[in-house]
Order: C-alpha cells, then sequence, then structure tokens
C-alpha cells in the first residue's frame, strides 16, 4: 500500500491530476464560502447582464446577470455528485455481474456476459440519450441513464479478472479448506482484483464527466436554473462571439477535472497494474 | 476456405447482438415510459386519441408479441414516422447518413495520418520531452468536451478571424447528388470550386472531432511500437547488427500497427458520439444533428431510430474490424 502510494507520489504527471481533482472537489464542497455570489444560482440581476470578467464579478457574468464564477463553483457539486453517484450504481451492478458470471461456468454466465456485450456494443452517448430524453431532464434521470450505460465497463473487467483468477492457487486453497462460493468470491477474489477495479474507476470518472455534460449540453440534463456547465456552454451560444467568456470557463472547468481523473488513472495503471509494470519498466 | 470460416465465426454473435440493441431499444421505447401511447401521442393528446394510439401501436397486446411485432416492422424497415417531418423516420436517416460518414471518414484518415507517426515518435523517443508532452496533450485531447472546442475554434477561426465558414456543408445548395458525398459528387461533376468550398467547411468539424481521435491513436501506436520494441526479435536482430531505422521500419511497424488497425472500430464509436455534438454546433446536416434536432423537438420515434442505426454502424464496423483483423494475423486463419 505505501509502496504504491510512494511510486505515485514520484509520478509528477499522476500528481498534477490529483491536484486538479482536489481543486474541483475542494470548490464543489466550499462552494458557499468561496463564491462571491452564492444567490447567483437562482437571483438574477439584468441590469449588468453580460458584463466582461472584472473585480466584481470575477469571471463575468451570463445573460440573466448572474456571476457565472459562482455558478461555476455550484456547478462542480452537480457534477461530481452525477458523476460519482452514477459511478457507484455502475460499480454496485457491475462488479456483482462479473463476479458471479466468472465465477461460475456455464449459461448463466454465457448470458450475463453476452448481455453486457450488447451495451458495450452502442457508443456510450448514444444510450445516454435514448434513455435520459425518455425519462426527461433531471439530475436522477441523467444519473440512471449514466448508470445503465456504464455498469458493463466493470462487469466485462470483473469477469475476466475472476476467470483468471480462479486458476490461482490460493482461490484452490480456499475452496478446498470448505469455503463457500461467496466467501471466496467476496474475501478472496474480490481483493486481488481490487486494483484492476480502482484504476478502471477512476478513468471511468473523466468519461462519465464528459458524457454527463454532454447530456447537459444537448439539454437532457438538469432543468434550468441548475448552473450545469454543459447548459451553460449551450446558453452562451446565442451570445457568441461577444461573451466568450460565458462559454470559456465552463467548459475550461470540465477540461480540469476530466483530465486530473483522466491522469490519476493513467498513473495508478501504471503503479497497480502487474500486466503493464513490465512495459513501464523504463519509466 | 479457412477465411469464409473465419468469417461465419465472427458473422455467428452478430445476429444475437443485433436482435439485443432491439431489446434495449424496445426497453427503453416500450417498458420505461409508464403510457408510450400517451408519449407517442404527444404532449397535448386527448384521451381519445391516446385510447386509438394505444390499439394502433398494438400497446394493448402482451409484452411479448410487442417485441415481435417490433423486430418485425424494424426489418422491414419501418421505425415509424417523424413527428417533427412527418416523413418515416428511416427515410429522413438515410437521406442524412451521406453528410455524417463523409466527416467521420474524412476524420479518420487526418487522425491516423497525424496520429500515427507522432505514436511511433513518442515510442522512439520514450521518456524524452517529446513523450512527456505528447502524454499530456493526448490525455488533454481526450478530455476535452468536444461541444467546447468546437465553439472555441468557431470563436477564434470562423468569428475573430474569419477565415473558416462558421457552419453548414457548403454556400448555398450542394453539389448535384449522386452518392451524398459532397467531395466526391463535386469531383463526379469535376467541380472544383464546390469541391474546394467543401473541403474549407470540414476544416473546422474534422479539426473538432480528430482530436480525441488522434489521441487514441497515438496512444495505441505508441503502446504497439513499446511492445514489440521489447520483444525478442528486436533483441535478436539488435544483435545481428541491423541498423536501428531498418529493424523499427521493416519489423516493428508492420507488427505494432495491426494494433492500430483494430482501434479503428473504437475510434468510429467516438466519431459517432462525436458526431452528434460536434453536427449539432457547426449545423452540419448529418444524422448527428438530426439526433439533436429530433431532441429538442421531443421526435421520439426519430430518437430510437437514431439509437438503432448508430448502434447498428457500430456493431457492423466492429465486425469489418474483427474479420479485417483475422485476415492481416496468419495466426487468425491459420
Amino acid at each position: 500500500m505505501w509502496r504504491v502510494l510512494r511510486k505515485l507520489a514520484e509520478d509528477r504527471a499522476s500528481m498534477l491530476g490529483l491536484c486538479m481533482i482536489l481543486l474541483v472537489v475542494l470548490a464543489a464542497i466550499l462552494a458557499p464560502i468561496l463564491a462571491t455570489h452564492p444567490g447567483d444560482v437562482n437571483q438574477f440581476h439584468t441590469a449588468i447582464r453580460l458584463s466582461p470578467p472584472n473585480a466584481e464579478n470575477w469571471l463575468g457574468t451570463d445573460r440573466m446577470g448572474s456571476d457565472i464564477y459562482s455558478r461555476l463553483l455550484f456547478g462542480a457539486r452537480i457534477t461530481l455528485t452525477i458523476a460519482v453517484v452514477a459511478i457507484l450504481v455502475a460499480v454496485l451492478i457491475g462488479v456483482p455481474i462479473g463476479l458471479i458470471a466468472g465465477y461460475y461456468e456455464g449459461l448463466g454466465s454465457d448470458i450475463l456476459m453476452r448481455g453486457s456485450d450488447v451495451f458495450l456494443a452502442v457508443p456510450q452517448i448514444v444510450l445516454a440519450i435514448a434513455i435520459a430524453q425518455t425519462l426527461g431532464p433531471s439530475i436522477e434521470n441523467v444519473i440512471l441513464a449514466l448508470s445503465v450505460t456504464y455498469w458493463p465497463f466493470w462487469a466485462r473487467l470483473v469477469y475476466a479478472e475472476t476467470r483468471s483468477c480462479k486458476n490461482e492457487t490460493f482461490v484452490e486453497a480456499a475452496i478446498a479448506l470448505g469455503c463457500s462460493p461467496w466467501r471466496v468470491m467476496v474475501l478472496h477474489i474480490l481483493p486481488s482484483i481490487s486494483s484492476s477495479i480502482i484504476v478502471r474507476t477512476t478513468i471511468g470518472m473523466g468519461g462519465t464527466i464528459l458524457t454527463a455534460a454532454t447530456l447537459g449540453f444537448l439539454g437532457l440534463g438538469p432543468p434550468p436554473p441548475t448552473p450545469e456547465w454543459g447548459r451553460t456552454i449551450a446558453e452562451s451560444r446565442e451570445f457568441l462571439p461577444m461573451a466568450w467568456w460565458y462559454a470559456a470557463f465552463p467548459g475550461l472547468a470540465i477540461l480540469v477535472v476530466v483530465m486530473g481523473f483522466n491522469l490519476l488513472g493513467d498513473g495508478l495503471r501504471d503503479v497497480l497494474d502487474p500486466r503493464l509494470r513490465r512495459a513501464a519498466r523504463g519509466r | 476456405m479457412r477465411i469464409l470460416v473465419l468469417v461465419v465465426n465472427r458473422m455467428v454473435w452478430f445476429i444475437p447482438t443485433l436482435l439485443g440493441l432491439l431489446a434495449i431499444v424496445f426497453f427503453i421505447s416500450h417498458v420505461i415510459p409508464a403510457d408510450p401511447a400517451a408519449f407517442a401521442a404527444g404532449e397535448n393528446a386527448s384521451a381519445a386519441t391516446i385510447a386509438e394510439m394505444r390499439q394502433r401501436l398494438g400497446l394493448d397486446q402482451p409484452m411479448h408479441i410487442q417485441f415481435l411485432r417490433y423486430v418485425m416492422s424494424i426489418f422491414t424497415g419501418d421505425m415509424g414516422n417523424s413527428i417533427y417531418t412527418g416523413r418515416p423516420v428511416v427515410e429522413d436517416l438515410l437521406s442524412r447518413l451521406p453528410a455524417t460518414l463523409e466527416l467521420t471518414l474524412v476524420t479518420v484518415v487526418v487522425s491516423t495520418l497525424v496520429g500515427v507517426p507522432l505514436g511511433v515518435i513518442a515510442a522512439l523517443r520514450r521518456n524524452s520531452w517529446v513523450d512527456h508532452a505528447l502524454r499530456l496533450i493526448t490525455i488533454a485531447g481526450l478530455a476535452i468536451a468536444s461541444f467546447w472546442f468546437a465553439i472555441l475554434l468557431q470563436l477564434l477561426f470562423s468569428m475573430r478571424l474569419g477565415w473558416t465558414p462558421l457552419t453548414g456543408r457548403v454556400e448555398g445548395w450542394g453539389p448535384e447528388p449522386i452518392t451524398g458525398f459532397y467531395l466526391i459528387d463535386s469531383l463526379i461533376n469535376q467541380d472544383m470550386t464546390t469541391l474546394v468550398d467543401a473541403l474549407h467547411h470540414l476544416v473546422l468539424p474534422v479539426a473538432t472531432l480528430a482530436v480525441p481521435a488522434a489521441a487514441t491513436i497515438v496512444r495505441f501506436t505508441r503502446a504497439g511500437v513499446l511492445n514489440a520494441l521489447e520483444s525478442s526479435y528486436v533483441l535478436y536482430e539488435t544483435a545481428m547488427g541491423y541498423p536501428r531505422w531498418q529493424i523499427v521500419w521493416k519489423y516493428v511497424l508492420r507488427n505494432a500497427l495491426i494494433g492500430t488497425v483494430t482501434q479503428i472500430g473504437l475510434i468510429f464509436g467516438i466519431l459517432l458520439a462525436g458526431a452528434v455534438v460536434v453536427e449539432a454546433v457547426f449545423d452540419w446536416p448529418g444524422l448527428g444533428m438530426f439526433a439533436v434536432n429530433s431532441i429538442l423537438n421531443s421526435d421520439y420515434n426519430a430518437v430510437m431510430g437514431f439509437t438503432l442505426i448508430a448502434g447498428t454502424m457500430f456493431i457492423v464496423v466492429n465486425l469489418l474490424v474483427d474479420i479485417l483483423q483475422g485476415l492481416i494475423d496468419p495466426r487468425e486463419t491459420r
């Protein structure tokens, strides 16, 4: 554990990623304190609409005259909530399915895995659009659409890892000692494949945030006046090229948080994934 | 003969996967909505209209009969009518297909031409500043929201500098439609002005789409080349005293690029997904813009039709890549 953390701390790219994530997480937690105009999530001041960045409104104002900086901070809460809950649900569906399908062999496992293959056969954003469109725009529905779309990634991964793990001596020993299948799966197999799950989850966070922002941009995200980043960019389009700040900063926020997760995921994979350790030897 | 066996082998899962896709879309469109008839009838429909719609759509039948009817209607090319255009969804989708294919194919070519050389350079100069810079750039390229990047490009190159057109495929009407691909059509008509204009309109959408695609290609090419460099045949050839450029050019690249070829399926998926928003930003009259407009108009049949056609295209491309990989890699046909 300590070895992993120390190696990770040596990788500058991963640390940069971690800092970017922490920046956004702190922004989300401390939003009411950091915001200069905390009320501007709902309030508007049409007299100062579309003002460029200045001393009062650090990142300018939007079409309602609301402070973009403050709305960005509260937007971080929405983005992180959607991503964390959606990924959590996807992991809670995908990991048990992968474990069970990987542990038991037979028709049931084949059906489970082929089922998840079908989900993987459709581009995620397309499926998420179809589901979100059917359910209507709200935070809960975006979360539902994303978890339904993303669970097969974990099912596939855990299935493959469980299959290869089943032939290891320590699993055979556990079975020979009379451990129940449940015990073998949860206490013996799951811990040994947890690093792959962690890597996949970190990288998955980035992808989920991008898809969530895209849904917001298409008008399928949480409804206004929610300060969701994707929706804010969509709103800004009428006011270009004049109000460049309106479009620029929310997109920058998306870039920072997604890049943070991708950098950290990349670094974690180099440190944790034994199969790739050989390729990373020269680092 | 062996090739035939390979193709049949790969085809076995094609039909079940397609049926699975139909099942998912059926579930989303017929099971999730509390009352699909009310949904299909539109927002302001009266109770009588809804009841009539329910009977017309066969929603009073048991679920498995409904699914069978649904599959039958899809296979006969009936996806219902678009509420907005009033035309069959299939016609609307097919008329927009060439625009999307032209955009994605040009992007695949551009991102391969950019991505493969950069990937090779990153691998050969591993751990140099070039490699580190490329790592950061590719990660950023995969992290950028394409709709945002598209807007920034428009803001700079179309609105501020005026170098590129803001939206659309050409000025005014396109060339005489033969294939629907403007580049090919204008070549057939020997209409150079339209060809140049079409290329001009392609620059920004292709640049937007190519960023994540090229980033993916760079990363896979780098990994493939590194893998090949560590193999025992490279060690052997190095020991034999072959010049390094010859080892890289003749042996490493050939083996490493097989992996990159198989990534085209994945990249095609990225592009198809990316096309949804990029087409919306650039008013590119393809499948993606059709899908976005359908979402905005709550045109339900059209959204489901788009989901089906996008999923099917993705499955078909992956099947082709699978077969292609089998043909390239002699181990598969042995």
